[in-house]
């Protein structure tokens, strides 16, 4: 269940990322809400609720990007993962821990992309850090803690019905 | 307990998996690329769905956009009459609409019936998935006869090439991406060299040979040599030259034909020469250039 949970989260996200997100763009940069969505789920749901559903984003992502076929798959997984491990490890989650968080992620992510495009020289590895690197990340940092916000009365609501209910 | 045992060893089974994924992709990148590529097809045929309705949705919105930009100036000039100038307007812009679009679809058409090249028309639906390529998504796939390495193209000149296609849609990446590269040549001189993406979003003509007497102004089109692209298709006009002293090739700056950032309707080259006499044609033309002093 949760895992088609995840596939329509994935169908719905990819989509509306390729189409509409362009209106949001900052200097050319888009926020990525795969990456986003991953850390989310995996710092509120654990590092395997990430894992899954970065590899299902991801995998949609490679479909719809002209990059190779693994490269989203292998950082948005990694993003989840990586995400559920902090996640777990932390006694409380507020919007400041999450935002640091979907930086540090953020920016590894990027890492891998800037590899992978085989930069010519540190002039252009500089380029790509300030031009997409640091405006994604901060872009994403934004968007997770935003999210976040909104939805963890929602979160902790339901906590507390389930709790009462115990 | 059992839950906990349980979900520990679905963790580590997909951690397992996880690390053989990444084994497999980077010992056996073309069979995995492969094995991913076969995956995709039917997941492509299902992403197509949500992909379509959200296109839709964006140019229901890039419409409304519009009418509500028009409108703003109408309600201040006269108030009163706001709501018929509204109507007015609205069907006005509708028909504008209607009139930009046919006359693009005639170009397209004007284009497509002259063009020596077997082609296939499509919407831009979408941009790339991620900010570090330079790639738009067409609704033509497989279904339609589009291959990886075939070139897009619109009335104005090259736009770039496809690199990924599922059964209904495909990938483009644009002449402005560093990881594209087109064989070019300067109209005026005839010199041939490659066009590369720059990191700037504009293309540079690499390989010029050192004796040639490029300028700024030159136009730079396709020379045909890549399965693509036809010969004669306008790339764009060269803005800077650079020759450095040691180096064994020049290299320009190209300011591309196609405004890359407001594309609609392209044409993809399902096949360069639609008949073996433009074919024969061209080798004629390559033959008598190279004749020539």
């Amino acid at each position: 269940m949760k895992f088609l949970l995840y596939a329509l989260l994935a169908l719905a996200v990819v989509p509306f990322q390729t189409t509409l997100l362009h209106y949001v763009s900052i200097l050319g940069v888009r926020p990525d809400l795969g990456l986003v969505a991953a850390c989310l789920v995996g710092f509120l749901g654990g590092e395997l609720d990430g894992l899954i559903l970065g590899l299902i984003l991801g995998c949609f992502q490679d479909m719809l990007s002209a990059g190779d076929l693994w490269i989203n798959v292998v950082t948005k997984g990694g993003a989840g993962f990586l995400a559920g491990l902090a996640g777990r490890h932390m006694a409380h989650i507020t919007p400041a821990v999450l935002t640091v968080g979907l930086v540090i992620i953020s920016c590894l992510s990027s890492g891998v992309f800037l590899y992978a495009m085989n930069p010519a020289g540190i002039d252009e590895i500089w380029m790509g850090v300030r031009s997409t690197v640091l405006v994604q990340a901060a872009f994403d940092a934004a968007l997770g803690a935003g999210l976040y916000l909104i939805f963890r009365r929602r979160w902790s609501d339901d906590r507390m019905v389930t709790d009462g209910a115990l | 307990m059992a839950i906990s045992r349980s979900t520990y060893g679905t963790r580590r089974l997909a951690i397992v998996l996880f690390a053989l994924l990444l084994v497999a992709l980077f010992l056996l990148p073309s069979q995995s690329q492969g094995l991913l590529q076969y995956l995709g097809g039917p997941l492509g045929q299902i992403l197509s769905l949500p992909l379509a309705a959200f296109s839709s949705l964006d140019r229901g919105i890039s419409e409304t956009w519009d009418g509500y930009i028009a409108l703003q100036g109408v309600r201040e000039e006269n108030r009163l009459l706001r709501r018929e100038i509204e109507l007015l307007q609205g069907q006005n812009n509708q028909l504008r609409n209607s009139v930009a679009a046919t006359l693009r679809y005639e170009t397209l058409l004007n284009f497509k019936q002259q063009s020596s090249s077997r082609t296939v028309a499509a919407q831009v639906i979408g941009r790339d998935a991620t900010n570090w390529y330079r790639g738009v998504i067409l609704n033509k796939g497989e279904n339609d006869g589009v291959r990886a390495e075939m070139g897009v193209v619109t009335p104005a000149g090259v736009v770039g090439r496809i690199v990924k296609t599922n059964s209904a849609s495909s990938v483009v990446l644009l002449v402005t991406d560093p990881n594209n590269a087109i064989a070019g040549l300067v109209q005026r001189t005839r010199d041939e060299g490659i066009v590369e993406g720059t990191s700037h979003g504009r293309a540079r003509l690499k390989y010029i040979p050192l004796l040639s007497r490029v300028q700024p102004g030159d136009r730079v089109v396709t020379s045909g040599l890549t399965g693509a692209f036809p010969r004669g298709l306008a790339v764009g006009g060269l803005t800077q030259v650079e020759k450095s002293e040691g180096d064994l090739f020049q290299s320009a700056e190209i300011e591309p034909e196609v405004d890359l950032s407001k594309l609609d309707e392209v044409l993809v080259i399902t096949a360069p020469y639609e008949d073996a006499e433009a074919a024969q044609k061209l080798l004629q033309e390559i033959h008598g250039d190279r004749k020539r002093p």
